[in-house]
C-alpha cells in the first residue's frame, strides 16, 4: 500500500529533472506508446465501439504514467510510482460520492459503457463571467434544473463593486460571498440543501478557498472543491494544500484535467493516453474520489470538435471498462446560449460521454470566457440527452452515426461560432425561465434529433424523463 | 546514480517528425535561389532546424561563418525559415508542441555561433523584443509557453518572465532589455483582473509610449483587453503572433 503522505514525500526524494525535459519525455513516450499500442483516431468512429482500442488506450496510458510520473513544480522533481501502488490506489478508490443532504442528497454511482443507469448531472456555468447583480439568478437558473444533482459557481465580475484580485484581501472576501450566494441560489430555487461540487470559484489562493468553507456561510459538510492539474501530469504545492485540507475536513474533492491536444501530448491519440494517466495522478496525489475531464485542442475553446470527441469517447471508455472510477466529462462549446450551434454541440458530447460510460458536468459554453454567454438552458438539453441515451439503451455505434450526423449540423462552423444571447436576453428575469426563443429553438432541434434516433417522446411534457 | 539515468533517459531526442517535404517546395522558390549564396546551404539549413538537428545546425552556421555567408541572411532565409515550416505545421497539428520547442532549441544554437559575427546587425535579426510572462497569480503557463515558442518561431526576440509574474517584473524586464511588446498570459478570471495594471503602471511612470502591451488567456476576451488598455490581443497563439507582427510594423512607421 502506498499512503497519502508516502506519496507527498516523493515530490522531494523523486529524481530532479528540469520541466522542460519532462515535458520533452511526456511528448516523446506517448508517441511511442501510440505505436507501441496501435492506437488510431478514426474520424468515422467519433464513438468508437472497440473495446480492444479502449483496452489499449487504458494499458498504455498505466505504462505511460509508470514511465513519465508527475512533475512537482515546486521541487522540480519527479514522483515515480510501481504498478502494485498504482494498481493498490485503483482498488482503494471510491466507486460512489455523496452531494447533498435530506431531500436534496445525490449519489454518483460508477458507470459502464452502454449503462442503461443515467449519468450523474452536475450543473454549472463553469466560471463564466457575470455581472454581479446577474449572479444568483444565473447560478439559480441551473439549480432550479430537475436533473441537476449538484450544482456549481460562475464568476462575479465585481464583489461589492470591486473586482477580484488574486493574492489580495479582496479574494478571500470574495471566495467568502461566493459561498453565500451559491446558498443562497440553492434556497432560492427550493433545493436549499443540494450539493455544490465546487464550492469555490473565485479565488485561486488556498488561504481565500479555506477561508470560504465555514458551514455558517453555507458549505455543507459533504460539498467539495476542485483540485487541478496545471498542466500535462504536473502538481504543485498551492494545491496539494488543499487536499490536506479536505482529507481533514471531510470535504468532498474532485480532480480536474484539462490536456491540451497539440500541446506536450501531440495528438489525438497521445493526448488520450495522458489525459487517461492524470486519473493515477488524481488518485494518489489528489485523493480524488471522482475525476473531471476536459481535454481542449490547441486551437479552439470547445472540446466538440470530432477529434475532442473521439478523445472523450474512448478515454472514457478506457476507464469505465478498466477501473470503478466515477469519471466525468465536462462539456465546452463553442457557440453561445440560444444557438442551435450549441444545442447540438452539447447534445453531440453528451451522447458520446453518456454511452462511454462517464458522467455529465454541464456546461461551459462561449468558450467559456465571454460575460453573461451561459444559462441553465445548456445544461438542461445535455442532461436530457444524456438521460435518452442511457434509457433508450442505444449502443455505441448508433451513438457513433448519431453523433456523427450532429456534427454535420456544426463541424463547419467551429473557429467561427455564433456567441448568441447573453442570460438577460435568453432568460426571463422576472420568471427565471428561457425566452420562448429558446424555448421554440430547442424544440427544433428536438425535432431534428428525433430523426436521428434520439427519443424525445420518452420526456414528459415538463422536460423531465417520465418516471 | 537514478538522477543520472533518469537525465539521460529524459535527454533522448525524438525521433525525426515526417514532413521533410516542404524542402521540395524550396526548391522552386525564388526567394532562395535569388540568395547571394548557394542554395543547398539554406536549405540544409532549414532542413536542419525542421528536424530538430541541434548538432547540424550549430556545424551549418559555423560552415556559414567560415565561408563569409552575411549572418543575417543565414538566419532569415535559413533557420528562421524552417521555424516558420514548423510552425505552419503546428498550425495545422500537422506537429506538436515538443517537436517545435526543439527546433527552437535547434536554432537558437545555430544563432548562438552567428551571433558574434551580427555585431552591427543584430537588431535586424530579430523581428522584435517581447517581454512575456503569466500574470501574477496565475501559474498556469502552458498558454503562454505555447505563443512565446510561437513568436520565437516567427523570429521576436523573447523574455520569458515564467508564471506568477508580478506586474512590476514585466514593466522593469521590459526597460532593462528595451523591449517593444509586453504580454501577459492569464488562465485564471481571478488572476486576469491583475491584467489591468500594466497599462496602468506604465501610465503612472510616464512610460506607456514606450510599449506596446498585448493580452492573451483562456477567460480574456478582445474587447475587455481593449477596455483595460491593451493595444492588441490574441484569441490563440497563431492570432498573438499576427497582432505582434501588427504591432511592430505599427512601431516602425510611427
Amino acid at each position: 500500500m502506498i499512503g497519502f503522505w508516502d506519496v507527498i514525500a516523493r515530490s522531494e526524494s523523486g529524481p530532479l529533472v528540469k520541466e522542460k525535459e519532462f515535458d520533452l519525455h511526456l511528448g516523446r513516450v506517448a508517441k511511442q506508446l501510440v505505436e507501441k499500442y496501435n492506437i488510431v483516431y478514426d474520424p468515422e468512429q467519433v464513438v468508437p465501439a472497440d473495446d480492444g482500442l479502449a483496452d489499449r488506450v487504458y494499458q498504455a496510458s498505466l505504462d505511460l504514467f509508470l514511465e513519465v510520473g508527475i512533475y512537482c513544480r515546486d521541487t522540480g522533481r519527479v514522483m515515480q510510482f510501481t504498478r502494485q501502488e498504482v494498481d493498490w490506489a485503483l482498488k482503494q478508490a471510491a466507486s460512489t460520492v455523496t452531494y447533498g443532504q435530506g431531500r436534496d442528497e445525490a449519489v454518483m454511482r460508477c458507470r459502464s459503457v452502454e449503462d442503461s443507469k443515467p449519468p450523474f448531472c452536475l450543473m454549472t456555468p463553469v466560471g463564466t463571467p457575470v455581472a454581479e447583480e446577474r449572479f444568483v439568478p444565473l447560478v439559480q437558473s441551473y439549480v432550479q434544473e430537475p436533473l441537476a444533482q449538484t450544482f456549481s459557481s460562475a464568476f462575479s465580475q465585481t464583489v461589492h463593486g470591486r473586482p477580484i484580485k488574486s493574492g489580495t484581501p479582496q479574494e478571500v472576501e470574495a471566495a467568502i460571498w461566493n459561498v453565500i450566494k451559491l446558498r443562497e441560489a440553492a434556497r432560492a430555487a427550493g433545493r436549499p440543501q443540494i450539493g455544490i461540487h465546487n464550492l469555490i470559484s473565485n479565488a485561486e489562493r488556498t488561504d481565500a478557498m479555506l477561508a470560504a468553507m465555514h458551514t455558517d456561510f453555507g458549505a455543507q459538510s459533504n460539498d467539495g472543491l476542485c483540485i487541478a492539474a496545471i498542466a500535462e501530469l504536473k502538481i504543485d504545492y498551492e494545491r496539494v494544500k488543499k487536499v490536506v485540507f479536505l482529507r481533514h475536513s471531510g470535504h468532498n474533492k474532485y480532480g480536474l484535467y484539462g490536456p491540451l491536444m497539440g500541446g506536450y501530448s501531440g495528438g489525438p491519440e497521445a493526448t488520450a493516453i495522458v489525459h487517461v494517466a492524470h486519473h493515477f495522478l488524481g488518485l494518489l496525489v489528489f485523493d480524488a474520489q471522482w475525476h473531471c475531464g476536459f481535454p481542449l485542442p490547441i486551437h479552439h475553446g470547445c472540446n466538440t470538435t470530432r477529434e475532442l470527441l473521439w478523445l472523450v469517447s474512448v478515454t472514457a471508455q478506457a476507464l469505465s471498462r478498466n477501473t470503478r472510477l466515477l469519471i466525468t466529462v465536462n462539456t465546452f462549446a463553442e457557440a453561445g446560449p440560444c444557438t442551435e450551434m450549441v444545442a447540438y454541440e452539447i447534445v453531440a458530447s453528451a451522447l458520446a460521454a453518456t454511452v462511454s460510460g462517464a458522467d455529465l458536468d454541464l456546461a461551459a459554453v462561449a468558450r467559456n470566457r465571454h460575460p453573461d454567454r451561459a444559462s441553465g438552458m445548456e445544461a438542461r438539453i445535455g442532461a436530457e440527452a444524456g438521460h435518452l441515451a442511457a434509457r433508450q439503451g442505444i449502443p455505441r455505434e448508433q451513438v457513433n452515426e448519431m453523433v456523427k450526423q450532429i456534427l454535420n449540423q456544426y463541424e463547419s462552423q467551429i473557429g467561427n461560432a455564433p456567441m448568441g444571447r447573453r442570460f438577460d436576453e435568453c432568460y426571463d428575469l422576472d420568471t427565471l425561465q428561457p425566452t420562448m426563443e429558446y424555448l421554440d429553438l430547442y424544440e427544433r432541434v428536438k425535432e431534428k434529433l428525433n430523426g436521428f434516433g434520439l427519443n424525445y417522446s420518452l420526456l414528459n411534457v415538463c422536460g423531465t424523463p417520465a418516471r | 546514480m537514478q538522477v543520472i539515468l533518469l537525465a539521460g533517459r529524459y535527454g533522448t531526442r525524438p525521433e525525426l517528425p515526417a514532413g521533410m517535404s516542404e524542402l521540395e517546395e524550396l526548391r522552386g522558390d525564388e526567394t532562395i535561389m535569388n540568395m547571394n549564396m548557394g542554395k543547398t546551404l539554406f536549405e540544409e539549413m532549414v532542413a536542419a532546424t525542421v528536424a530538430m538537428d541541434e548538432e547540424r545546425c550549430v556545424s551549418l552556421a559555423r560552415k556559414a561563418v567560415n565561408e563569409g555567408v552575411d549572418p543575417f541572411e543565414a538566419i532569415q532565409n535559413g533557420f528562421a525559415r524552417g521555424m516558420q515550416i514548423v510552425g505552419d505545421k503546428l498550425a495545422k497539428l500537422e506537429c506538436f508542441l515538443p517537436e517545435v520547442m526543439l527546433s527552437a532549441d535547434a536554432m537558437n544554437a545555430a544563432v548562438e555561433v552567428l551571433k558574434p559575427h551580427l555585431v552591427q546587425r543584430v537588431d535586424r535579426g530579430s523581428q522584435g523584443t517581447i517581454v512575456i510572462g503569466t500574470i501574477q497569480g496565475d501559474v498556469h503557463d502552458l498558454g503562454k509557453n505555447i505563443v512565446k515558442i510561437m513568436l520565437e518561431a516567427a523570429g521576436f526576440t523573447v523574455h520569458d518572465l515564467g508564471n506568477d509574474a508580478p506586474v512590476r517584473q514585466f514593466v522593469e524586464k521590459a526597460q532593462e532589455v528595451g523591449a517593444d511588446i509586453i504580454a501577459a498570459s492569464a488562465l485564471m478570471t481571478t488572476t486576469m483582473a491583475h491584467m489591468p495594471d500594466i497599462d496602468g503602471m506604465l501610465k503612472e511612470l510616464g512610460i506607456r509610449d514606450k510599449y506596446y502591451v498585448m493580452l492573451g488567456g483562456a477567460p480574456v476576451i478582445a474587447e475587455w483587453a481593449g477596455e483595460v488598455g491593451a493595444d492588441g490581443y490574441g484569441e490563440d497563439a497563431a492570432e498573438a503572433v499576427e497582432t505582434a507582427k501588427r504591432l511592430l510594423q505599427k512601431k516602425m512607421r510611427r
